[in-house]
């Protein structure tokens, strides 16, 4: 235990001292943070204008079905929203992705089938919502027709146009401004510069030659490994930290109430970035595993929404990998937390952290354990 | 006498290639040991198999007559090292250095801080013990190298060329601490590229090529096995027209080498034949200019050329 200790004050004390990279490591992220935060303010305005929603609809049901859609529309139509029928030769998918309307909707007995358009989300989620209100009350009415057909109409009649939409708002006075969401964003990705330093804790004795002399010396690897582990763990979160105070305190950045799991979910990213750097240092041996994980910091920092925020609608293969970068998965906990109060992606992103921490760490510690000297 | 160190048909591999093959050796207590050999031998390969840096592919290795394999603690504690390449921590002082490194052999408090002040004194650096090592001399940081390998006082030592790249000044004072810490019980297994250190302060010396043992003893005892040799150095102007190949041809050559530095050539021939003036007019006639002929007595440096056919620093 003592060598263990021994090990990661002296991991603390290199990196201390190491002033200039300190000051790369807190200046950098401060710096992009006031930039782009700055720069960017009117990106993250909370005023949005909502544009006329036009439905284009192809309805091709009957019965039931097609009477409650009638009513639907007639009350919907109240809200200033606008149901045409598709005309003949006319590719609704196709309109929706001209932006000529908002979304299509297909209506057949086999059921409801909207399309969206990804350039007017708002006004898409708003159809979208209404036509989930409607589909459950049709399921609804579907099932009182079995015991009581009677009442079929009354169910569907006491749904005025409020019937489908129902205002709800997470924070109407807090929206993350432009600082307050890159001093989430920036902090989140000096997390994950932990990589670079967990890359380098054992090819630092090796190019200093400092590896002969440790493992000359009567201590288990497990304890040069765990130690240099937590002192460098220790060194991250002290920047996280001082990243934290200084946006909150400085730029005024908002961080909510609940800064416990904020700093939890923070933890246990830098201890997965720099288990991931170390186990990198030991797949692949010298130089080129400090070029391998600054690259997959870089990616993850850009898809992850570091340099400028990615919405959570991009589909596609860049979707597909923008999900595999680390800084989103905090960036979404974060703001849950921060924003909604929710841990429930504060878990995941927890979740998912610890289990690749255990991972890279256990690679690291077979290949350490496989390697001649540390 | 007790054997400190003790290797027994010790191997390495690194593939198809044996970097050290079958070797056994005895250091015994008290001794300083000469561990020679030309890059490639196979000596920093041994070495770093005692020091746990590289596994054995086969073979024993026993400190204080323990195998280390069984009792990796007991011969760690009991072992100091002085690697080849500085081993310090350019951002800590030099107090900061030896503690560390001490601490974890187990000093602590008072106890840690009495033996780095002894060790730091033992090397001369007590007044440079609050100074950071990338502010010393070449010389001050071997000194350093050293002092971080023995506060926790080993009885076995291996260094590993502590004089590389140092002025004279420090060379000597390293020279006179290894003897000095001889002196306080240490066994020392001592490399180096200089013969003449290794000739001055080693009382045992083991010649290594090709990862083997080809020659052990004592100086005196390793200088008389070349009795049927001769040793002549041949000065000359330039080196510039020298055929070595045609001087290598004349009966009773066994060994040529060619000393840039000094002009020179030495050559190590049979005792018996007499050779010496075929080679000055076989130099002659090649147009060498000829300024000193000398045959000396056998050295250590011409132990090992005759035993290697290398020199020590080849």
């Amino acid at each position: 235990m003592n060598n263990l200790l021994s090990m990661a004050w002296k991991e603390m004390r290199h990196d201390f001292r190491d002033v200039k990279t300190l000051v790369f490591l807190l200046a950098f992220p401060i710096l992009l943070m006031l930039i782009l935060g700055f720069a960017l303010t009117n990106a993250f305005s909370s005023n949005a204008t909502i544009k006329d929603v036009k439905v284009l609809v192809h309805n091709t049901s009957s019965g039931q079905l097609s009477k409650a859609y009638a009513a639907f529309a007639e009350e919907a139509g109240k809200t200033g929203i606008v149901f045409e029928d598709v005309k003949t030769g006319m590719d609704g998918r196709e309109e929706v992705e001209q932006n000529r309307y908002t979304d299509y909707l297909e209506i057949s007995d086999g059921g409801i089938h909207l399309y969206g358009s990804s350039r007017s989300t708002i006004e898409s989620n708003i159809v979208q919502g209404m036509m989930n209100s409607f589909a459950d009350r049709y399921n609804a009415a579907a099932a009182v027709a079995k015991q009581d057909p009677a009442k079929v109409a009354t169910l569907l009649a006491a749904a005025g146009p409020e019937g489908y939409i129902q205002d709800s708002s997470i924070d109407a006075e807090r929206q993350p401004g432009a600082i307050d969401y890159y001093a989430i964003a920036m902090t989140v990705m000096i997390g994950l510069w932990g990589a670079m330093s967990g890359g380098s804790l054992i090819r630092y004795e090796i190019v200093r030659g400092t590896a002969a002399r440790l493992a000359a010396a009567p201590v288990r690897k497990s304890d040069i490994f765990i130690g240099k582990v937590l002192g460098s763990v220790v060194l991250n979160m002290l920047c996280v930290l001082v990243i934290v105070m200084f946006s909150k305190y400085v730029f005024k950045a908002y961080w909510g109430d609940h800064l416990l799991p904020v700093f939890l979910v923070l933890l246990t990213e830098v201890v997965m970035s720099i288990s991931l750097g170390l186990a990198i240092s030991y797949m692949m041996k010298g130089e080129p595993s400090g070029g391998v994980v600054m690259i997959i910091v870089q990616l993850a920092s850009f898809l992850g929404g570091a340099y400028f925020p990615l919405g959570n609608d991009i589909g596609g293969f860049l979707g597909s990998v923008a999900g595999l970068s680390p800084i989103r998965w905090a960036n979404q906990a974060l703001t849950g937390i921060i924003y909604n109060h929710s841990m429930s992606s504060a878990w995941t992103a927890m979740m998912l952290n610890t289990g690749l921490a255990v991972l890279f760490i256990a690679v690291a510690a077979v290949m350490m354990q496989r390697k001649e000297g540390i | 006498m007790m054997n400190v160190l003790e290797l027994r048909g010790l191997t390495k591999k690194f593939g198809d290639f044996f970097a050290v093959d079958n070797m056994s050796l005895q250091v015994r207590e008290g001794e300083i040991f000469g561990f020679l050999g030309s890059n490639g031998a196979g000596k920093s390969t041994t070495i770093n198999m005692v020091s746990s840096l590289l596994r054995p592919s086969g073979g024993e290795i026993r400190i204080l007559d323990r195998d280390i394999a069984k009792h990796s603690r007991f011969a760690k504690m009991n072992l100091g090292i002085v690697p080849q390449d500085l081993a310090i921590y350019e951002d800590m002082t030099a107090f900061e250095n030896v503690s560390f490194f001490a601490g974890l052999y187990g000093l602590r408090g008072s106890e840690l801080k009495e033996r780095v002040e002894e060790a730091l004194e033992f090397v001369g650096l007590s007044d440079k013990a609050k100074s950071f090592p990338k502010n010393f001399s070449g010389g001050m940081k071997r000194r350093l190298n050293i002092a971080c390998a023995i506060a926790h006082k080993p009885k076995l030592i291996i260094m590993d060329e502590p004089t590389v790249g140092i002025d004279p000044q420090s060379r000597n004072y390293i020279l006179t601490s290894v003897r000095k810490l001889n002196e306080t019980g240490c066994t020392i297994i001592y490399t180096s590229h200089y013969m003449e250190e290794v000739e001055e302060i080693c009382s045992r010396i083991a010649i290594v090529d090709h990862g083997k043992i080809i020659a052990e003893g004592t100086k005196e005892q390793l200088k008389a096995t070349i009795t049927d040799v001769k040793d002549i150095r041949i000065g000359l102007k330039t080196l510039d027209g020298l055929e070595p190949a045609l001087l290598q041809s004349i009966p009773g050559i066994r060994v040529l080498s060619v000393q840039q530095d000094e002009h020179a050539v030495r050559i190590q021939s049979d005792a018996a034949v007499d050779n010496l003036s075929k080679i000055l007019k076989q130099l002659i006639d090649g147009g060498m200019e000829i300024r000193s002929v000398a045959e000396q007595a056998p050295t250590l440096e011409t132990v090992f050329l005759t035993l290697t056919g290398r020199n020590l620093r080849d």
